[in-house]
């Protein structure tokens, strides 16, 4: 007996310190779920989304606090080097943005607020276990506590069919892509008889198993899995429903944080475990980078839905970052971190302006909502526009160095005829992004490109049924509108607006099915919305795009960082 | 026995799961289906596990096992939420967002 009581139990180590991000959220998202069950509603609205922004604040802190420390955490499961942490960062910014930009949102209440938030944080967190995996089994645990809470949160806005229909499709579409990513991982543990990305490499680098079709069938079904997840091309195809159909501040996480997640976990297996047999590798990725920037820029043209085209746009953009990938250098690592952080930027802003005008208009994610916005909301106007040029790579913003820095990391490398294909990308993408700065600036240009321009069989709505028309009606009975343009003015161009209404309204859908359910809760008077952390959202992140695309300085220092931190290029 | 036999029914479980999802229409039936592709990737991992003598792969299949229940319950939640709104509980017929 005595010798049970003084034998001590041997412990692994830990480095609790290196996990604090992790720890930090999982506290969180329990914290949140039973504060979500407080009786009070003030309580549950305002406490819950606080303590969600807390912690998310905290982990980011952490992120921050261990920088250059490239810690091996849990028997080098988990690296917490500099990419880790700077996609920790990132993963905390654009949960804090998305937790303002659900503050008023349906779907937190139709969902419960603890639940909502409580699987906003557990999504943070599978994106931080992934972005740091160092295991093939922590990448598959990452890939699944990233996606599960992504499936129930784009179903959360319950009243609304489309919000649960994208949620089903995502389920089923992205479990899918779970099981040939996990058969990949089994196959390539049986090709190389390791979990470890480091054995992996050194098995890899002896060069014995680089014909084996075991391991060229594993290489080719993890590129299809992860694919599915950044929305490549060919896998691509739930990204424009799901993001249509699912609450817009979900969409918005989605689009920006699940796509640098995945690059993540896409840059780390490739350019770390396999590096060896880039050979194999590199052409497929090539091609795959290719058709998706192609497939993303046409099929964006055609689309009145804002939500859809941005949905083209991100699938065009993980073409552009798979550059960084496909290159397999320092410098390739560290322009696909800056990208990264670029990219989450532009397209928070973007959805920041599609959610305040939903909210607005009533209108939904239609074109239509955002025009003559230059007019009446300059705040929103020129972040979207902001938002619009730097997602099409003008210069003087982040869009147009993290292009460069792209084009520069293939030339370098011998993958100049990929530099061409994203310039080429980015011209064809100038189509669809300067169609939006149009609709935002030139009210009246911007009907005649959208006929031109909608979908053929298109469902038909009543011309004067939409709130547009309503308002108006209502300048024309006297009321100044909310831009304080003067009473001669309006007038005549509520005439004009009038009649581009009659024009769109035959052919166009604004309100879909649940858009007109979302219409309803809004309720007519739609100019007076506030919402003050939208407009502070869209105008702090397109405020970030123009700083940092002027003085690009601090953010080439973090990416040179994580770039020589990262991996164990020559 | 050699690992290529448990490998091949392995591959034949994943496909037939495949084919299931691409060509069935209930979603019940596709969560069985992903399942099915699921437990031949661990059914691969168990092999693999004992033709290397270590223990890795049959670690990874307990945690495979974990994580397709919560995709189960969360898919079976997301039905059973779709059949309360009275929508069709079918595929082909959710098609509210094809534009």
């Amino acid at each position: 007996m005595n010798a049970i009581l003084a034998a001590t139990v041997k412990t692994p180590d830990i480095d609790w310190g290196a996990l604090g991000p992790l720890i930090a959220l999982t506290v969180g998202a329990c914290v949140v779920l039973m504060t979500g069950l407080l009786r009070s509603p003030a309580a549950r609205t305002n406490l819950v989304p606080a303590l969600a922004t807390l912690t998310l604040i905290v982990a980011g802190a952490l992120a921050i606090g261990q920088w250059d420390s490239n810690a091996d955490v849990l028997e080098e499961a988990l690296r917490m080097d500099n990419l880790a942490l700077a996609m920790t960062v990132l993963f905390c910014f654009a949960g804090v943005l998305t937790v303002a930009l659900s503050l008023r949102d349906l779907a937190p209440r139709d969902a419960g607020h603890g639940e909502y938030y409580a699987l906003l944080l557990v999504a943070v967190m599978g994106m931080v276990v992934l972005a740091s995996a160092q295991n093939l089994v922590t990448v598959f645990l990452g890939f699944e506590v990233l996606s599960i809470p992504l499936y129930v949160l784009c179903a959360t806005h319950l009243s609304s069919e489309g919000s649960l229909e994208s949620g089903l499709k995502y389920l089923i579409i992205g479990s899918v892509g779970s099981a040939c990513l996990l058969y990949g991982l089994a196959l390539l543990y049986g090709a190389t008889g390791a979990t470890d990305f480091d054995a992996i490499a050194q098995a890899v680098g002896g060069g014995e198993i680089r014909g084996d079709v075991l391991f060229l069938s594993a290489l080719a079904l993890i590129l299809t899995g992860l694919a599915f997840k950044a929305s490549v091309a060919p896998f691509h195809q739930w990204t424009p429903d799901v993001y249509e159909g699912a609450p817009t501040p979900v969409t918005a996480f989605m689009a920006v944080a699940t796509k640098a997640a995945a690059l993540a976990i896409i840059v780390r297996l490739f350019d770390v475990a396999v590096v060896g047999a880039v050979d194999d590798w590199a052409p497929a990725m090539a091609a795959l980078a290719v058709i998706t920037m192609l497939v993303g820029n046409v099929g964006a043209i055609g689309q009145s839905s804002v939500k859809r085209m941005l949905a083209y746009s991100s699938v065009a953009q993980a073409g552009y970052m798979l550059v960084g990938v496909i290159v397999s250098t320092r410098l390739g690592v560290q322009a696909l971190t800056f990208y990264l952080v670029a990219y989450v930027l532009m397209n928070m802003a973007a959805f920041a302006v599609i959610v305040a005008r939903e909210r607005e208009t009533g209108l939904g994610d239609d074109i239509s909502a955002l025009r003559g916005l230059g007019a009446e909301r300059p705040t929103l106007a020129w972040p979207i526009t902001i938002a619009m040029l730097a997602l099409a790579g003008f210069p003087a913003t982040m869009g147009f160095w993290g292009k460069i820095y792209l084009i520069d990391a293939a030339v370098d490398n011998g993958w100049a005829w990929l530099g061409v294909a994203i310039v080429l990308g980015s011209s064809l993408s100038l189509v669809y992004y300067l169609r939006v700065v149009a609709a935002v600036w030139m009210p009246s240009l911007e009907s005649s490109v959208a006929v031109a321009a909608r979908p053929a069989g298109a469902r038909p709505i009543m011309a004067g049924a939409s709130p547009e028309a309503d308002d108006v009606a209502d300048t024309r009975a006297g009321a100044v509108p909310a831009g304080g343009d003067t009473p001669t003015a309006s007038t005549a161009r509520g005439t004009h607006e009038e009649r581009t209404d009659a024009d769109i309204g035959d052919g166009r859908d604004p309100s879909g099915r649940d858009r007109a359910a979302d219409r309803d809760h809004v309720g007519r008077d739609h100019r007076h919305v506030h919402q003050p952390e939208v407009v502070l959202v869209a105008v702090a992140c397109a405020a970030a795009v123009l700083l940092l695309g002027v003085f690009p300085d601090p953010l080439f220092d973090v990416a040179r960082d994580v770039g020589e931190a990262f991996g164990n290029f020559d | 026995m050699d690992v290529t036999w448990y490998l091949v029914v392995s591959a034949a479980v994943f496909s037939i799961g495949m084919a299931g999802v691409l060509i069935r229409r209930n979603p019940l039936v596709i969560l069985l289906c992903i399942e099915l592709m699921l437990n031949a990737a661990n059914l691969a991992l168990i092999a693999f596990s004992r033709a290397h003598g270590n223990q890795e792969g049959q670690i990874f299949a307990l945690i495979v096992m974990v994580v397709a229940a919560c995709e189960v319950a969360v898919g079976l939640g997301l039905i059973v939420a779709i059949f309360r709104r009275k929508l069709p509980v079918d595929v082909d017929e959710l098609r509210g967002l094809q534009g």
